[in-house]
């Protein structure tokens, strides 16, 4: 099943938290991955119909998810907070939910989750003796129960000790082998590096890159970075710049009176174009990257 | 084998030691004192913070506005000359549930927060003492009950001055008053704070509360009922003993001569004796220091766990 | 109806401190009560004002409120209602389901102590005892209806729910007599005078008490089916 987030955005009065962003999650595991406030759990949200956008919409299939109860079908979700029918066992709360969805024979179901997650011993003990990582456990058995073809995580991996972790990771990536739609959230980079197949990168609300990791990394370095010049003399450095070899294109701009430069490694070109200026007896007044926003996104994935 | 030693360091990135003068304990109680009694009335907090308590506000204030301009419009009768409308006194219990109501939202909002979402410790990892923080948060509730019910009657007292009644009595009455408020609300903060301590569930806590207090006022009223029919005179006092609010009735009676609320017209409770004044005053005390001893405790046990 | 969400509210609701309020409220009128028969102090106005006034007017609406509160504004509040909401479940059934174990407890905590203290007062299961039942049952519904909406739409449930019992019906209904058209125990009343016409004085209309009360609980509950299908879950970051 495929869900289609078709340029969405929602704002809360003048907050902006998802700003015109457009996705497809395919089936296989995608990462939702972006920096806390970034929007990740109001687009999980608006996926699992506890949310509506303010425009576009959110559909899975064709069918639109908000106000719509029949999506839960298909949708497991695995929220962040922790649950509070405390009172259960573990067993009786997977089996409640297994009951909830109709199913024809909810103990089967609820057995096979609970040993799905690992957690048949304790699963006759109350919730509020589980650890952090029991419940979590807990609640994917109860996403599970019904065979979702779609699984909504949001932060699974929160409080989660390494073992766990692992256990955790294998079952998606079995969840994923059988053709299911596995999307989680993430702040961890590392999480995302190791599990998603594809990822969908979320910056300040807005979707800012998509795609393999190796890819979206390759065309970090290969991408054209641009620059803004103000000096003395642009034609000057114009000409400098391009016999140089240093940059891909130059532009000038007589109404604003910059010099608009792409270069592929910038890291060079930042070294270099003071020593240029220099050399020619140009005055630079200004030097500022075009590309902002890009930039943060790229350094945000290479230091983690 | 030998390992080779980390070239490591901590940078200086600005943490600094403070080797300055820090505030002492008084002064952390003041603090909270005064965030106790902001957040009663929804200062620090957000619009839905201040909607309830300046609801109940307008609530004590106007039915005692609209007296006030009646008093003002009725024809003074030459012979007895310009009358109140409403004793004082009788004025609070007109408007009993509004402070019971205010207490209702705003104790919860004192006590069971900061255990609900288990803040504690970090209040008590200072020099705050658990009973430094009953106190503050205790005298900050009793603050802002007693101004709720203090308002109207300063309003009343104003609108008495203005058709002329005479001066001092009526300061007198008003001072008379504000001592008995002080009383009554001290009682009635002590025991929402407790029921408070103990439900940190949202929406429990002021249920209870309301129930208990609301509860024991109706109940005192039964008895007090039954005690005028089948006792002598006195023992309706006694039995007032079952509610602060007709503790602080019978109190304030007692001290200051105002008159007592009859809730019923078949019944009329009488000025309580010397025994029986000095009793319910006991208990009325009693009430507030032992609620506080109770606070303490629980909190001791709170800090501890 | 939902079996496992009806046996989930139900669980659910008399845990913990809850279980011993709605314990003690009738208990408290039903030990008042006794005292009154004990002393013989059973006269028309002691039984109005127990039956009518610390019963129904009091204990009633607290221990609706309690539990119409229970029944749904604790889920909603912790977040525990996500489980129900991530199921194929039409919102309707959820809503129709916790207002039918919320009335069904209610009633157990109102009607009976209402019946005890009825026959304990006036000594017969006669006018009265019946009169104050309906009423009692009658008002109990009405309310779980009402506060199971006031849980739906504000965090603050139990205020607004105490705010119309002691505020609204405690005492502007009693200052202006057109107010008792919108309190949910006139409607009690005024059925109940239907079927006892003696046992309360100067109700409102039966007919028009019988059509407000029908048309509050549908209302009511449409309105919390349609909020509950657009609840929407505060973000964490």
């Amino acid at each position: 099943m495929t869900i289609t987030i078709n340029r969405v955005s929602k704002w809360y009065g003048h907050v902006v938290a998802v700003n015109d962003v457009t996705m497809n999650i395919e089936p296989g595991i995608t990462g939702l991955l972006g920096p806390n406030g970034a929007g990740k759990t109001t687009l999980l949200n608006m996926i699992a119909g506890f949310a509506a956008p303010s425009t576009g919409e959110v559909s899975l299939d064709g069918q639109p998810t908000w106000r719509n109860e029949s999506i839960y079908r298909q949708i497991g979700l695995v929220p962040e907070r922790e649950p509070m029918y405390d009172f259960l066992t573990g067993r009786k709360f997977v089996l409640a939910n297994a009951k909830l969805h109709g199913l024809s024979d909810p103990g089967a179901a609820a057995e096979a989750a609970i040993a799905q997650v690992d957690m048949a011993e304790a699963a006759d003990r109350t919730l509020d003796t589980y650890s952090k990582g029991m419940r979590q456990r807990m609640k994917m058995a109860a996403a599970l129960v019904h065979n979702p073809q779609v699984l909504l995580l949001d932060e699974p991996f929160n409080g989660m000790d390494p073992r766990q972790r692992l256990h955790l990771m294998d079952l998606l990536r079995r969840m994923s082998a059988d053709g299911r739609t596995v999307l989680f959230s993430s702040h961890i980079l590392e999480e995302v590096e190791q599990l998603a197949t594809h990822i969908e990168v979320m910056v300040a609300g807005r979707h800012a890159a998509s795609g393999d990791f190796r890819a979206i990394r390759r065309l970090m370095t290969d991408r054209p970075h641009q620059y803004r010049l103000r000096s003395d003399n642009d034609r000057a450095l114009a000409a400098a710049l391009v016999a140089d070899g240093l940059v891909v294109s130059v532009q000038v701009d007589a109404e604003d009176e910059a010099l608009h430069v792409q270069t592929s490694d910038f890291g060079t070109f930042t070294v270099k174009l003071p020593k240029l200026a220099r050399e020619n007896k140009i005055r630079l007044y200004d030097v500022t990257p075009a590309d902002e926003s890009l930039e943060s996104v790229f350094g945000y994935l290479v230091r983690g | 084998m030998s390992t080779k030693t980390s070239t490591g360091a901590i940078h200086n990135i600005g943490y600094r030691r403070y080797d300055g003068p820090r505030l002492g304990r008084s002064d952390i109680r003041k603090a909270l004192y005064s965030q106790t009694l902001k957040g009663a009335f929804g200062i620090g907090r957000g619009v839905s913070g201040k909607l309830f308590p300046w609801f109940l506000v307008a609530c004590a204030m106007l039915p005692a506005l609209i007296l006030v301009i009646v008093q003002s419009q009725v024809p003074v009768n030459p012979e007895l000359g310009p009358q109140a409308i409403t004793p004082l006194n009788h004025y609070v219990m007109f408007i009993i549930m509004v402070p019971m109501l205010y207490l209702g939202s705003q104790a919860p909002q004192a006590f069971s927060r900061d255990i609900r979402f288990k803040v504690l410790p970090l209040y008590f990892s200072r020099q705050l003492t658990s009973n430094d923080y009953v106190q503050a948060r205790l005298l900050g509730l009793w603050t802002a009950t007693s101004a709720l019910l203090i308002a109207p009657l300063v309003l009343l007292y104003l609108g008495g001055l203005l058709i002329s009644l005479p001066f001092l009595d009526t300061t007198l009455a008003l001072l008379a008053s504000s001592v008995s408020v002080l009383l009554l609300s001290a009682m009635m903060t002590v025991i929402a704070a407790l029921i408070a301590s103990v439900t940190p569930r949202r929406g429990l806590g002021a249920a209870a509360i309301i129930a208990v207090l609301v509860g024991s006022f109706t109940v005192a009223q039964f008895l007090q009922a039954i005690g005028h029919v089948f006792g002598n005179e006195q023992t309706a006092v006694w039995l007032g003993v079952t509610s602060p609010v007709s503790l602080y009735d019978g109190v304030q009676n007692f001290l200051f001569q105002g008159e007592p609320f009859n809730f019923m017209s078949t019944l009329l409770i009488p000025t309580p004796s010397m025994p029986a004044g000095l009793t319910l005053l006991l208990v009325s005390l009693g009430i507030v220091y032992g609620g506080w001893v109770l606070l303490n405790s629980r909190y001791r046990k709170v800090a501890a766990s | 109806m939902n079996g496992t969400i009806a046996r989930l509210t139900f669980a659910g609701l008399l845990r913990g401190w809850r279980g011993l309020l709605l314990a003690l409220l009738p208990l408290g009128f039903l030990a008042i009560a006794l005292l009154m028969r004990v002393v013989d102090a059973t006269d028309q106005a002691t039984i109005d004002g127990l039956l009518g006034g610390l019963n129904m007017a009091t204990v009633v609406p607290l221990v609706a409120l309690i539990i119409g509160t229970g029944a749904l504004a604790t889920e909603i509040d912790d977040g525990s209602i996500i489980y129900l909401l991530t199921k194929p479940i039409k919102r309707g059934k959820i809503i129709l389901t916790k207002l039918g174990i919320a009335t069904l407890v209610a009633l157990a905590f109102t009607v009976i102590p209402t019946i005890i203290g009825g026959i304990l007062l006036t000594g017969t299961f006669g006018d009265v005892t019946i009169g104050y039942t309906v009423a009692v049952a009658v008002s109990t519904f009405v309310y779980c209806a009402l506060f199971i909406m006031f849980s739906v739409i504000s965090k603050h449930a139990v205020l607004v729910g105490l705010v119309y019992i002691l505020l609204w019906e405690g005492l502007i209904v009693g200052l202006i007599e057109g107010a008792r058209v919108l309190s949910v125990q006139s409607w009690g009343q005024s059925i109940a005078a239907q079927v006892t016409p003696d046992v309360f004085g100067n109700p409102l209309n039966g007919v028009l008490g019988a059509v407000l009360a029908v048309v509050a609980v549908i209302a009511t509950s449409w309105f919390a089916t349609t909020r509950l299908r657009s609840l929407t879950l505060a973000s964490e970051t």
